[in-house]
């Protein structure tokens, strides 16, 4: 009797359950599809800027390329947070966004600038026309995007050999910055695209035709991933199809991006380093806002609710929902952190927008850019202790145990 | 019926969390302290004398210490990345020469005083900076007077108060570790916190060990990576992993339980294995017979992840929680 009693009881309670974990999976391939729509038609407008400056050089169309660039990254950033988790998203995100990179790859870097382990740091695809590598022969006379995906990305199995993605051509608008932990971005002269006697720094045909390529693989890319997340697309699909690991999938994506990519390797290492190639967006002085929009991202897939480029707005049931559901002090302790987290990035933006750039706080002995950078690290720290309170929960450790057997298998949780 | 079930669970209850106690009193206090122990007979090996030869004998012993707990990467380790200071490896991007060279260039005072030495950068501070200095063919000879000896002595000092400071933590810390569940502790909110904290340290140990410490010098069969071993300058790669792996199989067995036949077994291959390496820093990846050994050994280490999630993750009712290297 009592055991017909328990089994009714669960079988009542998780049928609803069911139906809402569904629900909310929607709500988050839903966010996703428009993030990545939304980096898309953004990366478009990029494009078209390229193309602009290519055609007529000049500081204006420069400046023009620098704006789109700086507007692309604002949806892609929110999207970081169905990386971790997904593993279609996470084995194509080195081809958009690698980082950090060994920029002599690709064009002319300062004399003092040094590779580490890299044997091809100083390779610099834009003057050489042929060069080896790995022992073979290739012939770069032509920059194409299958150049640049095929033989240099990753070349020598390397992870900062990129030449590909929004970090290079961040590189190709911005340049190196040299100014060390003092103000200031990269300041690469539009003269580096200009034609004929004009032309600065040598190979400036070749220079433009790298980053025309490399913008048209990333807009590529970015549709590839868009189809990824639409109706029947495999991203979606594996999400929707078994609710409890399309859960799992959520929080490991918030909670790997919140701990070990963001708190740690993209943000406190820089404070540790005091190294100002510990940026994430190094060239162009964007680091502030590459991390708020992270961390803005895994705001909205906790609250379902996602603004897209163009105001309108991508909603529906959320996690949040389904944690305080399960337990309501969890949902407002992990609510509370993500809140927190968010207004410490923005403090950290609103000062560096301030003037108060981001290499400037990672200078030895800044305490006070110290003190904003590690606030928000401290944020993002507690906020994944609260997450992880949030799987237990949702009692869906258990899938980790299932996973166990297979470590292999990249759908198993917290690898 | 019913009260039997209630027993059985209490008992669960208690065999778990004496693994934590077990864990705390006999592998992380004692761990700590002889950590602390060896960076204070560093830095005064350092104070004595701080040329090269008369500071590795000491530097050794200390980088043997650490890895005694080098894998517990929460608490006090992460306090003020603590542990990042002491052990900043892999340096990929070659910071560490980079960061140094800029010291000993500048001759820079910061080296003076403790707390100043604070504010550097940590390529250029812990074991693997200490490393550079006391082995490195830039800094070979360097003689009692030179800057670079008056570094030698600020890093061991800045080791020694990072160890002491650890260890201090580590005391107070473990009071939080044995309250946890209770009314106050806000960082262990139940007993299962705790218990899951222990073992990502554990998987997280052996993950690297084999993807770092055995997977850069292996790199892949065309490419060996010789140059890419750990602590390539003072060739004590394979010392590390020996190391690091007995600490492991000491943590694992306190956390576990005597019902864990198969994670002992798998302890007992991987460092039998490694006995049987005969490269000391590893540069036998490069030949093929020995590439061999190395390559059974790396995946005799990932056989002790299968086995201490089956036995000892499930004992312990968790999964691996989220680690500071579940970035790219």
């Amino acid at each position: 009797m009592i055991r017909t009693t328990t089994a009714l009881a669960a079988l009542l309670a998780a049928s609803p359950a069911l139906a809402d974990k569904a629900a909310v999976l929607t709500t988050y391939a839903d966010i996703a599809h428009a993030g990545y729509e939304d980096s898309l038609t953004s990366a478009k407008a990029l494009q078209s800027a390229v193309d602009a400056l290519i055609a007529e050089p000049s500081a204006e169309t420069l400046a023009a390329a620098k704006d789109a660039w700086l507007e692309a990254r604002v949806p892609y950033q929110q999207t970081e947070v169905f990386r971790f988790g997904n593993p279609i998203v996470d084995d194509w995100e080195g081809k958009v966004n690698a980082w950090p990179l060994d920029e002599g790859l690709i064009d002319y870097v300062d004399a003092g600038y040094a590779g580490g382990e890299n044997r091809y740091a100083g390779l610099n695809v834009v003057a050489n026309e042929s060069f080896e590598l790995s022992g073979e022969d290739v012939d770069a006379s032509e920059i194409t995007p299958e150049l640049l995906s095929d033989t240099l990305h990753e070349a020598d199995g390397v992870e900062a050999n990129v030449a590909t993605g929004y970090h290079a051509i961040e590189f190709l608008l911005w340049g190196q910055d040299l100014n060390g932990t003092e103000d200031g971005a990269g300041e690469r002269p539009w003269t580096d695209y200009a034609a004929g006697e004009e032309c600065t720094n040598g190979h400036c045909d070749r220079r433009g035709e790298y980053l025309s390529a490399a913008t048209d693989l990333l807009v590529s890319e970015l549709e590839w991933m868009t189809g990824q997340w639409a109706e029947g697309g495999d991203a979606r699909t594996n999400v929707t199809e078994s609710p409890d690991q399309g859960i799992v999938a959520m929080l490991t994506g918030m909670g790997s991006l919140s701990y070990g990519e963001q708190a740690g390797e993209r943000m406190k290492l820089g404070v540790m380093l005091n190294d100002p190639e510990e940026e994430h967006d190094c060239f162009s002085d964007n680091t502030h806002n590459s991390h708020f929009y992270d961390g803005l991202g895994i705001h909205n897939v906790y609250n379902g609710r996602y603004v897209r480029v163009d105001g309108s707005v991508v909603e529906g049931e959320s996690l949040s929902d389904l944690v305080a559901e399960a337990d309501e002090s969890v949902d407002a302790e992990l609510s509370r952190n993500l809140d927190h987290t968010v207004l410490q990035l923005a403090k950290l933006k609103a000062a560096a927008e301030a003037g108060f750039a981001y290499d400037e706080m990672l200078a030895r002995g800044n305490s006070d850019g110290e003190a904003l950078i590690m606030a928000a690290v401290d944020g993002l720290v507690t906020q994944t202790r609260s997450i992880e309170r949030a799987v237990s929960a949702l009692g869906l450790d258990d899938i980790g145990f299932e996973g166990s057997d297979s470590l292999d298998d990249p759908n198993a949780v917290f690898q | 019926m019913m009260r039997l079930a209630v027993l059985a669970l209490a008992l669960t209850a208690t065999a778990a969390s004496a693994g934590v106690e077990e864990a705390v009193s006999a592998h992380v206090l004692p761990a700590t302290q002889g950590f602390a122990d060896a960076a204070e007979a560093l830095e005064e090996a350092a104070d004595t004398d701080c040329t090269a030869d008369a500071v590795r004998p000491a530097w050794n012993d200390a980088f043997d210490a650490w890895l005694g707990l080098s894998h517990l990467r929460f608490g006090p380790l992460e306090e003020d990345s603590r542990a990042l200071t002491i052990a900043f490896w892999p340096d990929t991007r070659g910071m560490t020469p980079r960061a140094l060279g800029g010291l000993v260039a500048d001759e820079d005072p910061v080296i003076e005083s403790a707390e100043g030495f604070a504010e550097v950068s940590v390529a250029a501070r812990g074991l693997y900076a200490m490393e550079r200095l006391l082995y490195s063919e830039d800094y070979a000879g360097y003689g009692a007077e030179d800057y670079v000896c008056g570094l030698v002595r600020a890093e061991a000092r800045d080791l020694a108060r990072s160890a002491a400071l650890i260890a201090e933590d580590w005391a107070a810390f473990a009071m939080t570790v044995r309250d946890a569940g209770n009314e106050g502790n806000d960082t262990f909110l139940s007993e299962r916190e705790s218990r899951q904290a222990f073992y990502t340290a554990l998987v997280t140990g052996l993950d690297f060990v084999a993807d770092q410490r055995l997977g850069r010098p292996l790199g892949s069969f065309d490419d060996p990576r010789p140059d890419l071993a750990e602590t390539q300058l003072s060739g004590r790669a394979l010392r590390n992993v020996t190391l690091s792996l007995e600490a492991l199989q000491d943590l694992a067995a306190t956390l576990g339980s005597e019902s864990a036949p198969e994670t002992g077994a798998a302890f007992d291959a991987a460092l039998g294995t490694a006995n049987s390496v005969a490269s000391a820093d590893l540069s036998g990846v490069s030949d093929p017979m020995q590439r061999v050994q190395v390559e059974a050994l790396q995946q005799e280490v990932r056989d002790i992840r299968h086995a201490v999630s089956n036995e000892i993750g499930t004992a312990l009712g968790v999964s691996e929680g989220f680690n500071a290297t579940d970035g790219d």
